[in-house]
């Protein structure tokens, strides 16, 4: 081996990255960010768990066993709200305005006291998030265990009333839609990121552009046999988790399809526009990761969105994913159908004419 | 009615940003020609053809195509285009890159379909369409995408360096075959380096540093250079232009 050339190559390789700012940038702001944005958001503490209380806790001579309760659920983790509206708090739970109703029965004081009959404290869950669940059940039964203290807690019983889902839900149920619309989302973007980078090499580009080719014209040429291995896609990825891994879907298949494939385009029209504003090939690569690591950590598709710390949760609504994921997760778990997930959907569309004008905006200026 | 002219430009000046590729180029190009358009690397050959296209604006001045003012695009149909780069889908076959460009010129498919059997034959590539073109030579590949340009049957061919890679005796048969298309009233500019072929056009521009050094027939240019050949006469015009 000899040196001299071999050091030739590394200055070589060095000084193609000196000429490309881009990737230098690259280089000391991704893994800047990885770390910053892992370290804060992967911790899975869920906080501020929108939690209703129907407190009718009448008392017993003088006492509020309930207050007391309530008094010991500490920290951030649940954001207790009294429940003052006229219908009924689990409508709330399954509309999906809050995880959880605790709720004491007037007679909840004079029931531990005296023993006659068993004190019950009611719990209504969105069983959808286990991590929710968890946090919840966790935080009552600590408050329990603080306000008992000495005493014991005699007939104390907890009720559970699953909304959605069920004790058996398990959390690899909870994140499974998440995960297939991840799976969806790398694919989409390196593809397109790769089929523009392709256009662009050899003179394509321009060549097809020489033609009347219309930029917007190409732009929804390549979505649409994108769109078309996109769903293929989905169809292996949701398919091996239903067959695998036993994930159960409450609601409609052919709807969860239609909200990947409005995610695919988007993704797409996202790829096309990032790579071709991109260089070469290396500069186009790196918008994957740029992606992908927000999609990741900011989107609730392992923990709830209630696990992202208050400060990156606008950054959540800003990544698609969020939607979609979000969308998969309440059509899978909770059995919900297009009018629930109204706001996902147009969120998704939204998201692909944007990226799809934008990419044709995009590409034009390459030619 | 068609015009007798197939481009006329107008003082073309083309930047890209500090750079100036064309400087005030006004040029005529009559239908039915063979016009060879000269000049050294970064003469502005290509960018020249690519404001024909409208595939770039001018910063000022204006180009008429076939009768209309590019842009808008909208005789960009009539033209066929072959780029200095191959580009050629390599993943594709031959076949498949053709009818491609049938398609996105307009062309129906029964057209496509006898077309391509005739331009393939022209360029020696009849047993190659089904062949994926990255199992081509080089030469092959050039010659894929000439009959990608020709295909339509364009009023006005743009080949940019066509002949870099292929044969001699296929260069001939090119020519040849550009002259015939001349006599359709058809015409042909092509970018070149190679004199000996520039020699063959009807008429000829150079271009030196974004700018027209001189336009007209081979044997008028030679005979006002007092040169024995085209080389030395465009080394003579560039020797002038950068005294005056």
């Amino acid at each position: 081996m000899n040196i001299r050339r071999t050091l030739a190559v590394a200055r070589k390789a060095l000084s193609q990255f000196r000429h490309d700012r881009r990737t230098l940038g690259f280089i000391v702001a991704m893994p800047l960010l990885m770390v910053v944005v892992f370290g804060y958001t992967f911790g899975g503490e869920v906080h501020n768990v929108r939690t209703l209380v129907v407190n009718d806790d009448a008392g017993f001579m003088g006492v509020t066993v309930a207050d007391r309760l309530l008094e010991n659920i500490t920290g951030d983790t649940l954001s207790l709200v009294s429940w003052t509206g006229s219908g009924s708090p689990r409508d709330e739970v399954a509309a999906g305005r809050a995880w959880a109703v605790i709720t004491f029965p007037a007679n909840f004081t004079e029931n531990l006291l005296t023993g006659n009959d068993t004190a019950t404290i009611g719990l209504i869950l969105d069983g959808s998030s286990p991590p929710i669940v968890s946090a919840v059940l966790g935080k009552v039964r600590a408050s329990i265990e603080k306000t008992f203290a000495s005493g014991g807690s005699p007939g104390l019983s907890l009720d559970r009333d699953y909304v959605y889902g069920s004790e058996d839900t398990r959390f690899i149920d909870s994140f499974a839609p998440g995960v297939v619309a991840l799976a969806v989302l790398m694919v989409t973007t390196i593809f397109s990121v790769i089929m523009v980078v392709r256009e662009k090499s050899g003179g394509m580009l321009e060549r097809l552009f020489a033609t009347p080719l219309k930029p917007v014209e190409l732009v929804f040429g390549l979505a649409l046999a994108l769109a078309v291995i996109a769903f293929a896609q989905s169809v292996v990825v949701l398919s091996a988790a239903i067959l695998l891994f036993q994930i159960k879907v409450a609601g409609s298949i052919p709807l969860a399809f239609g909200v990947l494939l409005l995610f695919a385009i988007g993704n797409q029209g996202l790829g096309i526009m990032l790579s071709s504003a991109a260089k070469n090939e290396l500069q186009a690569i790196q918008f994957v990761p740029l992606i992908l690591f927000p999609s990741l950590l900011l989107t609730g598709v392992f923990f709830p969105l209630e696990a992202i710390p208050s400060a990156f949760r606008p950054f959540s609504y800003v990544v698609p994913l969020t939607y979609a994921s979000d969308a998969l997760h309440s059509i899978m778990l909770r059995g919900w159908g297009i009018v629930e997930i109204g706001v996902d959907v147009v969120v998704l569309l939204v998201y692909d004419v944007l990226t799809l004008l934008g990419a044709a905006v995009f590409v034009r200026r390459q030619a | 009615m068609p015009s007798e002219t197939a481009v006329a430009c107008r003082e073309v000046v083309k930047r890209f940003g500090e750079i100036e590729a064309l400087r005030g180029v006004s040029l005529e190009i009559p239908r039915g020609v063979t016009f060879g358009l000269l000049g050294p690397n970064g003469a502005g050959k290509t960018t020249l053809l690519r404001v024909c296209l409208g595939l770039t604006g001018p910063t000022s001045g204006s180009a008429v195509v076939l009768g209309e003012k590019i842009p808008p695009r909208s005789v960009v149909p009539k033209i066929g285009y072959m780029p200095q780069d191959l580009a050629v889908y390599l993943d594709m076959t031959v076949g498949e890159n053709l009818a491609l460009f049938g398609r996105l010129v307009g062309m129906e498919e029964d057209a496509i379909e006898s077309r391509t059997a005739d331009v393939l034959e022209l360029v020696e590539l009849a047993g190659r369409r089904d062949s994926l073109a990255s199992t081509l030579s080089g030469g092959m590949r050039r010659r894929t995408s000439l009959a990608m340009a020709l295909l339509h049957d364009p009023d006005l061919l743009l080949l940019d360096e066509p002949t870099v890679g292929v044969d001699p005796e296929l260069r001939a048969s090119f020519w040849s075959y550009f002259g015939g298309l001349t006599k359709r009233g058809k015409t042909v500019v092509i970018t070149t380096h190679y004199m000996e072929e520039a020699s063959r056009c009807d008429l000829v521009a150079l271009l030196h540093q974004g700018r027209l050094l001189a336009r007209g027939a081979p044997a008028a240019i030679k005979s006002r250079t007092n040169a024995a050949n085209l080389d030395d006469a465009f080394l003579t015009l560039v020797r002038e232009a950068k005294a005056a």
